[in-house]
C-alpha cells in the first residue's frame, strides 16, 4: 500500500475558477500534492489535455465534476461522462447517485453546511437522503484552515452522527480551490491509501476513497492500525464480529473460557503520526500533541504524542464498538484545534 | 451569413430562483459555428437594507443558532448579493457542457474544432438543440435577460 497526497476539490476557468488546468496542476505540485481531482461546476471540459498536463507537472488528475445544483453541491469523481444534474430535485438525489455509480463514479457532499442562497447559491445541502449508504463521502473540511470554521465543525459532527448510526461513510477535505493565490493559512490534505497493483492510479484512488482508506491533515499524516487475535486492520477495514459478543459475565463465577473471551474483546490500537510528509509545506510549533481515540462509545483513550515519539499504543474494549478513529489535537497557526483525523476502522 | 434561431427577451423574478428555462431550437444545417449571446441584469442587488434582510433570513436558515448573532453581525461581508443565471447546451447527440460563472454577459461559441470554456467542441449536427438557462438565484425584484442564438456558415 502507498499513500497519495490529494486535493479533491478544484476549479478552473472552465467554470468560475481563474486558472487553467496547467496552472492548477503546477500550483498543486509546488505545494507537495501528488494528485488533484478537477471538479468544475457542471462541466468537464476543463479536463481537455489532462494527460499532457499530468506529464508536464508530474501529478495525477482525477476527472470529476461538482454538481452545482439549487439544493446542494455534490462532488462526483472518477467518471468520464457527464451525468446530468439538472433533472434532480430535492427529493431525487438517490436517482442521481445511482447514475453516478453506474458510470463507476463516486459522490461526496461538498461543504454541506456552508450558508446557501443568496450568499452562495445552493451551497447548503438540502437534498433529502434516505439511505446514507448511497453517499460515498462527506467533505467535512472545506477551504483553508478548515478545522476552525464553524460550518466544518458542524460537518464533522454530522459525519460522526452518521458513523454512530452505523453507516460506513468516508470523510475528506477539499480546498474548493478557484485561483492561484498565496495563503499562509494551513492547507488540508486528504491522503488516500492505494493498493499496489497494476490498475490505473485513478481507479485505485477511487477504490481507496470509496473504501474509506483516507486520512485528513493540516500537517503530519495520521495512521491507525488495530490488531485483534493476531490480525491487523487498517483505516477503512471492517473487523469481523467477536464470537462471544453480547454475553454478559458474572464477576464471581467467570470460567477460564469466558475469561479468554473477555480478554479477546479488547483490541490493540497503534496510532502513528508521520511528521516527514510534505516536508517544508507546513509548520507546527514544538509542543506536546494530544492523541485521542474516538468512537461511537466516546473517547476511549487520550494520550500525549511528540514529534520525536510519534507513536501511541493502547488497548481498548471492543465491545459495542461500531467504529474507531484517531484524532490529533494541538496548536497550529496560533490556535488549539484538531490538526488531523483518520477515517474510521469499523467493527462488525 | 448569420441564421438566427432564437432571439428572446425575458424577465425573471425572485420566485424563478431554482428553476430552469429551456429553449429548444432546430438547427437546419450541420456544420459552421453555433453562437449564443446571453446577457442579464441587473447583476447586483444595490439596496443595502434589502440585502441585509435577505442575508439575515439566510443566516436564520443555514447557520446554527449559537452562531447566528455572529453571522448576522458580519452581514456586510456577503455584499454585494448577486443574481446568477448560467447557460448550458445540449446537442442532438448529447450534452455539450455549461458556462457556470458570474459574468452577466456571455458570448459563447461551439464549432467542430473549438468551443468557449465550459462547452465541448464537436460536430454541429442538424436537429433539435437545447439551451438551458439555470436560474440559480434572483435577488433583485426583477431581472431582465436576453438570449440570441444563431448559426454562422462555414468552418470556424
Ligand atoms: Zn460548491
Ligand atoms: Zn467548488
Amino acid at each position: 500500500m502507498s499513500w497519495l497526497a490529494c486535493e479533491l476539490h478544484t476549479h478552473t476557468f472552465h467554470s468560475d475558477g481563474k486558472q487553467s488546468l496547467s496552472e492548477l496542476a503546477a500550483g498543486a505540485k509546488a505545494l507537495g500534492f501528488d494528485c488533484i481531482a478537477l471538479t468544475d461546476h457542471n462541466t468537464m471540459t476543463g479536463l481537455a489535455g489532462k494527460e499532457e498536463v499530468e506529464r508536464e507537472n508530474g501529478i495525477s488528475i482525477i476527472p470529476g465534476m461538482e454538481w452545482t445544483t439549487f439544493f446542494g453541491h455534490m462532488v462526483t469523481i472518477g467518471l468520464d461522462r457527464y451525468v446530468d444534474w439538472r433533472p434532480v430535485g430535492p427529493g431525487d438525489i438517490h436517482a442521481g447517485l445511482a447514475k453516478v455509480h453506474e458510470q463507476g463514479g463516486i459522490a461526496g457532499m461538498a461543504h454541506p453546511f456552508r450558508p446557501g442562497s443568496p450568499m452562495c447559491t445552493g451551497c447548503y445541502w438540502e437534498f433529502e437522503v434516505s439511505d446514507w449508504n448511497d453517499i460515498d463521502y462527506i467533505e467535512v473540511w472545506s477551504t483553508t484552515f478548515a478545522p476552525v470554521k464553524n460550518n466544518n465543525a458542524r460537518a464533522y459532527r454530522f459525519w460522526t452522527d452518521r458513523l454512530n448510526e452505523g453507516y460506513r461513510l468516508a470523510a475528506t477535505s477539499g480546498r474548493d480551490w478557484h485561483h492561484q493565490e498565496p495563503t499562509d493559512e494551513p492547507l488540508s490534505v486528504t491522503y488516500l491509501r492505494l493498493e499496489d497493483n497494476d490498475a490505473p492510479l485513478r481507479d485505485r484512488a477511487i477504490q481507496a476513497l470509496s473504501s474509506g482508506r483516507a486520512t485528513v491533515t493540516l500537517g503530519p499524516r495520521l495512521d491507525l492500525e488495530i490488531s485483534r487475535e493476531g490480525t491487523t486492520y487498517g483505516i477503512g477495514d471492517v473487523i469481523p464480529g467477536l464470537p462471544e459478543s453480547g454475553q454478559t459475565f458474572d464477576q464471581e463465577h467467570v470460567s477460564a473460557v469466558q475469561l479468554s473471551a473477555v480478554q479477546s474483546s479488547f483490541v490493540q490500537v497503534l496510532a502513528t503520526a508521520d511528521f516527514s510528509v510534505r516536508s517544508g509545506h507546513w509548520e507546527l510549533p514544538e509542543q506536546t500533541f494530544t492523541l485521542k481515540l474516538d468512537s461511537n462509545q466516546g473517547v476511549l483513550f487520550e494520550g500525549s504524542l511528540l514529534r520525536d515519539l510519534p507513536q501511541i499504543t493502547a488497548e481498548v474494549p471492543a465491545e459495542e464498538l461500531k467504529w474507531l478513529r484517531a484524532e490529533l489535537w494541538g496548536i497550529i497557526h496560533g490556535v488549539r484545534t484538531l490538526i488531523a483525523f483518520t477515517n474510521a476502522v469499523y467493527f462488525e | 451569413m448569420k441564421t438566427y434561431l432564437i432571439d428572446v427577451q425575458g424577465q425573471v423574478t425572485p420566485c424563478c430562483s431554482r428553476s430552469h428555462i429551456a429553449y429548444r431550437f432546430f438547427l437546419p444545417r450541420p456544420g459552421g459555428k453555433l453562437c449564443v449571446d446571453f446577457a442579464y441584469g441587473p447583476k447586483n442587488l444595490e439596496d443595502r437594507e434589502k440585502a441585509k434582510t435577505l442575508i439575515e433570513e439566510s443566516v436564520g436558515l443555514y447557520v446554527e443558532e449559537e452562531f447566528q448573532e455572529q453571522a448576522k453581525a458580519r452581514w456586510e461581508s456577503h455584499l454585494p448579493l448577486k443574481n446568477l443565471i448560467t447557460v448550458s447546451v445540449d446537442a442532438p447527440d448529447g450534452h455539450r457542457g455549461a458556462a457556470h460563472r458570474h459574468d452577466p454577459e456571455q458570448h459563447l461559441v461551439i464549432s467542430r474544432d473549438e468551443a468557449s470554456p465550459g462547452l465541448e467542441h464537436g460536430e454541429l449536427f442538424k436537429g433539435l438543440w437545447e439551451v438551458t438557462l439555470s436560474v440559480h438565484a434572483i435577488v433583485t425584484d426583477g431581472c431582465a435577460y436576453s438570449l440570441q442564438i444563431w448559426q454562422e456558415e462555414g468552418d470556424a
